[in-house]
């Protein structure tokens, strides 16, 4: 009994936030009261027609499907040299490398890339490939667990060897068999990757150069003004956040259908 | 030599250490002849795993050479040697349907589409699978997994069938079966055939020849019936079947003294005064119980020890003599005495 009370607790306090901001998208007024006064939709057409939220949605997607590809790019080849490494050294260093988003806080990766992108020699600050490089940083851990943890739940060696001596080469092996048997646990990371890297602030923050600044970097200057723009700029990003958890829970739920079919 | 006599498997003087370990195998020379189901038998640790990648070419020889169908194929990869490999856990892909599965050698020996299909289908038909083509692999049972990595290894006609401990993975009940579907299919693609187990009564019941390693060593190699019924030492004894194993000392030519007593054997033709170890297999002594007392050479009186009743049988420990034995009999009575046949013992080499 204490358990649900203090359950149905939390998720009012998880609840509550969310409702107001969706309550506080549609309120006319909001002022001093405990609820605003009048309805209207008119706040969400006031950020879709806002040309710099526009600029800063378009910046985020720009700096999702960079860090996407990019930790496709990197993330599977490490992941596959990580998985048939006998190396101790580089065993380690891979733990550090899982540690890292918890270790270096993007506040100290904004830091030191401050100090080094604003130098004559390497004037890249404001980019947003520069954007996207620390978001690849922050993100491909997250990438590389999931996937590492399904090429040793797979038995993927095992599957290569078969594969191996029923006459295939290393390019065929990588197309039909690693790519295809991954393919869920690669599109759950690109989802946890896609999920963080919108959301992502504190670099972004400090970073972005002033055409290039994400979504949530803008919406920080919203809550100056009208509550109601404010309320409505915040559910769209939710929105977003939304369709991400929603896309990772149904495959991941993929994934758990597949493994209890196995079992 | 014309490519009837010719072995399918070669090895020769093959030695292979994993590096920085002592594991392995030394010195195999080993042949398998067409058509021919050789059991690699022997426990775990013994270096038969390592004798399979060696034929298939996931770990290529320090020395030695390894010849399919008369080409050494040493230097090989193992996409090359074109080996059916049946692994433990059948490494189906789980992504593909039955069908995909069976016909993947075809697809990258780029087999036209319909073909692929065709031989496929044909596959699992021998291995019975017929109707189940378009599930996917987790959707089928163990020995189901089983017969679609067999018709994957068969499809695309190997030079050679590997099968590491293809039963280990299966319930009790299954493996007897499958054992005897193994065989079936093993006969009708009548393809050399190298299986390996650390199971006994697979190794005895499957094969036409059972090669026994230990220690990274071929130990004895010959038909079933000449490992359990000529065992080349006590460690063969053992390993196969149930094994009364006594030290013995000669005292004439047909006399030897055990720890169970005096007893007399066939003339064995050994120096009087050396010592050895005898074999008696457990179903060889015959047991008498009070009511039908046994008479003639090699009785003694037995005291049980323990009794464990299997149904068909019973295995019972006496103590016998200074000594004891084990004992297999159908009998139901209590044991009160035993008789050794002079032909039931066996001497064996001094290990």
């Amino acid at each position: 009994m204490f358990l649900r009370w203090v359950t149905a607790a939390y998720l009012v306090y998880l609840a509550v936030p969310i409702a107001l901001l969706l309550v506080g998208s549609f309120g006319e007024l909001w002022l001093n009261t405990l609820l605003p006064t009048g309805s209207t939709t008119h706040w969400y057409v006031d950020v879709a027609k806002d040309p710099s939220f526009r600029r800063a949605f378009a910046a985020s997607l720009a700096v999702v499907a960079i860090t996407c590809t990019a930790c496709v790019a990197i993330g599977l080849p490490l992941a596959y040299a990580l998985f048939h490494t006998e190396s101790r050294r580089l065993r380690a260093l891979v733990r550090v490398l899982y540690q890292l988003p918890v270790a270096l806080p993007p506040l100290v990766l904004a830091f030191g890339f401050i100090l080094v992108f604003s130098s004559d020699t390497l004037p890249w600050l404001g980019s947003i490939w520069l954007l996207a490089a620390g978001h690849v940083v922050l993100t491909l851990p997250y990438f590389l667990q999931a996937v590492v943890a399904d090429m040793q739940r797979l038995g993927l060696s095992v599957l290569e060897d078969a594969a191996e001596s029923l006459g295939s080469n290393g390019w065929q092996r990588f197309m039909h068999i690693v790519l295809p048997a991954l393919r869920h646990s690669i599109l759950a990371g690109l989802i946890i990757v896609a999920a963080l890297s919108i959301g992502e602030f504190q670099f972004s923050n400090l970073i972005a150069g002033f055409l290039s600044r994400t979504y949530p970097v803008v919406l920080l200057q919203a809550f100056y003004g009208a509550t109601g723009f404010a309320c409505a700029a915040t559910v769209i990003l939710l929105a977003l956040a939304l369709v991400a958890a929603v896309g990772g829970a149904l495959t991941s739920g993929g994934a758990m259908q597949m493994k209890a079919a196995a079992a | 030599m014309s490519s009837a006599t010719m072995p399918a498997v070669a090895l020769e003087r093959v030695t292979y250490r994993y590096p920085g370990t002592q594991a392995g195998v030394a010195d195999i020379t080993l042949d398998i002849a067409p058509g021919e189901l050789v059991v690699c038998l022997g426990p775990s640790g013994c270096g038969k795993t390592t004798l399979l990648r060696l034929i298939a070419g996931f770990v290529k020889p320090d020395a030695g050479v390894i010849r399919l169908n008369g080409e050494d194929v040493s230097a090989l990869p193992t996409r090359s040697r074109e080996c059916g490999v049946v692994f433990q856990a059948y490494a189906l892909f789980p992504h593909m349907r039955v069908w995909e599965n069976v016909a993947y050698p075809l697809r990258v020996r780029e087999v036209a589409a319909e073909e692929r299909r065709r031989r496929a289908a044909d596959m699992l038909e021998l291995v019975g699978l017929t109707g189940l083509s378009d599930r996917l692999p987790a959707h089928l049972s163990g020995g189901q997994q089983q017969r679609v990595a067999l018709a994957r290894a068969l499809v695309f006609g190997p030079r050679a069938l590997l099968l590491d401990e293809p039963l280990s993975a299966l319930d009790a009940g299954t493996r007897v079966a499958m054992r005897e579907e193994i065989r079936r299919i093993q006969r009708a693609q009548n393809i050399a055939t190298l299986l390996i187990t650390h199971d006994q009564d697979e190794a005895l019941s499957l094969a036409d020849r059972i090669v026994l390693l230990n220690e990274g060593r071929i130990v004895q190699s010959g038909s079933p019936h000449e490992i359990y019924d000529r065992p080349a030492d006590a460690f063969v004894a053992g390993f196969v079947g149930r094994a009364n194993l006594l030290d013995a000392r000669v005292i004439d030519a047909q006399t030897i003294d055990t720890s169970i007593g005096r007893l007399l054997t066939s003339p064995h033709g050994r120096a009087i005064g050396s010592t050895l170890h005898v074999l008696v297999r457990p179903e060889r002594i015959e047991v008498a119980s009070a009511a039908n007392a046994a008479t003639g050479e090699n009785v003694f009186a037995a005291h049980v020890l323990r009794d464990r009743f299997f149904g068909a049988t019973r295995q019972v420990e006496v103590a016998a003599g200074n000594g004891r034995l084990e004992i297999e009999t159908a009998m139901r009575d209590d044991v009160t005495q035993l008789r050794v046949p002079r032909e039931a013992i066996q001497f064996l080499n001094a290990q």
